[in-house]
């Protein structure tokens, strides 16, 4: 409750001396538990600011929604260490000019919420190096053991079920901080390169696509896992493809941003070994 | 005195049934997510939860259907048409609001064309619904004028008994009738307390709504950019209602050959109204949200005389962003038209 306080009277200084043209939060949801973004312009607005555990969602994707930013005015955001990361690979791919953003950096243990020092994405690079080196506790879960143990064939059979329930409402896409693309490969549709039926094939496809973008740029925030309508453990994907990059090329996702794009850039000492 | 169908007796009705040739299907919760879907036994039913995750209408609607095969070969072009597995089909355990979803959807897919995918199935499906004792947070069947006993687009509707050891039957349609002889046997005549109601709270007042919707003035209303500007324009919420119907045909395959499909499709979606020119006249994620609430609360009224919304809450049960109906009509019913 105090450091919720203590924000919303910062947001309103903000305001008050134009520091910052919008605040990026959360308000009240629906239900005692819920939480929703909430777009802070006036002190009004400020007073339904909400802190605490259950602030969960990564905002970062606002950030790029068209027009925003082009103003070149300054935007404040509610950013967890995942959505801090998130920033820094949306200014690594020139998606925004990091300058223009006021970070409110927030974790929580349990219910107990915490502020994190600094303002600027810089600042925080020692705690995501911090993080890197020691990721959090029971932060790999039990099915990624269990899928590993499977076989090729036991694997492919678990997304196959899995897969069969999405139907390509791509909520997973569009609650991804890292899918900006103004037109995505499954929009395009002359010619169709993605089936847009969700049938076995379609979702495979679509599925993959996206597992491949995300490889080396995915911070684990979850926003698609908890937007999937029909609860596809999505985040399971995310997190193996984050390892396997971390693993092969000491590459993790949104250090700085400075930091080069995994997939999009080459190192002698890459281990290539199916290059001869 | 009325006919009561016990709890136990339920499974010796799915055998029935089965040897009557029907399929049976119910609300069935599989690890996290529930659906309608064919059983064996009453065992596989989830009878317990408010309403299944998943609505009743990609029963009648799949996500993606083949219509036709098609092939070309030199001066000559062949199709095939596909037809709808067919089959009857009974459901039992369907709530309400999904069954207003279908009878709302009907004069839509026999307007001008009569959607033999759509009626093939409607036609050969008994919908058997239980009324509900429970509601959640988001149920807001009242706020559409319709209740947790609603009986529109059912065949039989089934009220809990009060001690929870079965339904009262209420037969609505020939066709229940027809599917209830099969297990008439295993009813019983008796008089026993039916549970109450559910209590679902009206949430708006829908009239005011709909009057502040067909103002013309209101279609450019600053309320539309600040309503919807969390909306990140997935279409979970078209996809998961029970009412929304719009589809996609896309040919998959190659010049030679191939399958042409019907695809659910969304308009949150910017490329749903996207034209070849690359204009799009609905080029904002505001112009989308409102082009949902319009759609559903004034211009499918205005063609077919009924709200293509029944109240089932899933928008806004599992919005992302925690948008929904019902915030934004509760919004709308307190400015002033």
């Amino acid at each position: 409750m105090i450091t919720q306080e203590k924000y919303r009277s910062k947001v309103k200084k903000l305001l008050a001396d134009s520091s910052v043209k919008m605040v990026i939060g959360y308000g009240p949801g629906s239900t005692a538990d819920r939480r929703r973004p909430l777009f802070v312009r006036s002190f009004e607005e400020a007073d339904q600011l909400v802190l605490d555990s259950n602030c969960i969602g990564n905002l970062s994707g606002y950030l790029v929604t068209e027009g925003l930013l082009s103003d070149e005015k300054h935007v404040a955001i509610f950013l967890r260490p995942e959505g801090i990361r998130s920033l820094n690979i949306l200014a690594a791919e020139s998606q925004l000019n990091l300058d223009q953003i006021i970070i409110f950096g927030f974790d929580s243990i349990g219910r107990e919420v915490n502020s994190l020092p600094g303002e600027h994405a810089g600042e925080f690079s020692e705690l995501i190096e911090s993080i890197k080196e020691n990721p959090p506790e029971k932060s790999r879960e039990p099915l990624l053991y269990q899928i590993e143990q499977m076989n090729s064939q036991e694997r492919f059979a678990f997304w196959k079920e899995e897969f069969s329930r999405c139907i390509k409402c791509y909520a997973c896409r569009q609650s991804c901080p890292m899918c900006y693309c103004r037109r995505c490969i499954v929009d395009s549709n002359q010619p169709q390169w993605v089936n847009t039926s969700s049938h076995t094939l379609g979702n495979f496809e679509w599925n993959i696509v996206r597992a491949f973008h995300l490889a080396g740029r995915c911070v684990g925030c979850g926003n698609c896992d908890r937007a999937c309508p029909v609860n596809i453990p999505l985040r399971l994907i995310n997190a193996r493809m984050a390892e396997e990059v971390l693993e092969s090329f000491d590459h993790f996702a949104g250090m700085s941003d400075t930091q080069e794009p995994v997939l999009a850039s080459f190192k002698k000492e890459d281990s290539e070994t199916f290059i001869l | 005195m009325t006919k009561i169908l016990f709890s136990d007796k339920l499974d010796n009705c799915v055998t029935r049934w089965q040897a009557a040739g029907f399929t049976v299907i119910g609300p069935v919760t599989k690890e996290t997510l529930s659906s309608y879907a064919a059983v064996e036994h009453a065992s596989d039913f989830d009878l317990g939860i408010v309403l299944p995750d998943r609505s009743l209408k990609e029963l009648f609607f799949p996500q993606t259907e083949p219509m036709l095969r098609y092939t070309i070969k030199q001066q000559a072009i062949n199709t095939e048409d596909f037809t709808p597995p067919s089959g009857k089909r009974l459901i039992i355990g369907g709530r309400p609001c999904d069954a207003a979803g279908l009878s709302i959807d009907d004069p839509l897919f026999g307007w001008d064309y009569k959607d033999k995918y759509w009626f093939q199935r409607r036609n050969e499906s008994v919908i058997v619904t239980i009324a509900c004792t429970k509601a959640d947070d988001f149920c807001l069947c009242t706020s559409l004028k319709l209740a947790p006993d609603s009986t529109n687009g059912s065949d039989i509707l089934l009220r809990p008994l009060e001690n929870n050891s079965g339904w009262e039957v209420e037969e609505l349609t020939d066709r229940g009738r027809e599917a209830f002889l099969a297990i008439a046997e295993l009813l019983l005549e008796a008089s026993e307390p039916t549970a109450p109601m559910a209590v679902v709270p009206e949430m708006f007042d829908l009239d005011t709504c709909v009057a502040w919707l067909q103002n013309p003035e209101n279609f450019e209303s600053k309320f539309w950019k600040d309503i919807s500007m969390r909306c990140i324009g997935c279409g979970s919420c078209t996809y998961l209602c029970p009412t929304c119907h719009c589809f996609d045909i896309q040919d998959e395959g190659d010049t030679y050959s191939g399958i042409r499909r019907k695809n659910w499709d969304s308009c949150s979606f910017a490329l749903f109204t996207m034209h070849t020119s690359g204009h799009n006249p609905r080029s904002t994620q505001s112009a989308r949200w409102r082009q949902r609430i319009m759609h559903k609360f004034n211009y499918f009224p205005g063609k077919f005389n009924v709200n293509s919304c029944s109240g089932c809450g899933r928008c806004s049960r599992q919005c992302p962003v925690d948008m929904g109906i019902t915030e934004t009509l509760q919004k709308i019913s307190t400015l002033h038209s």
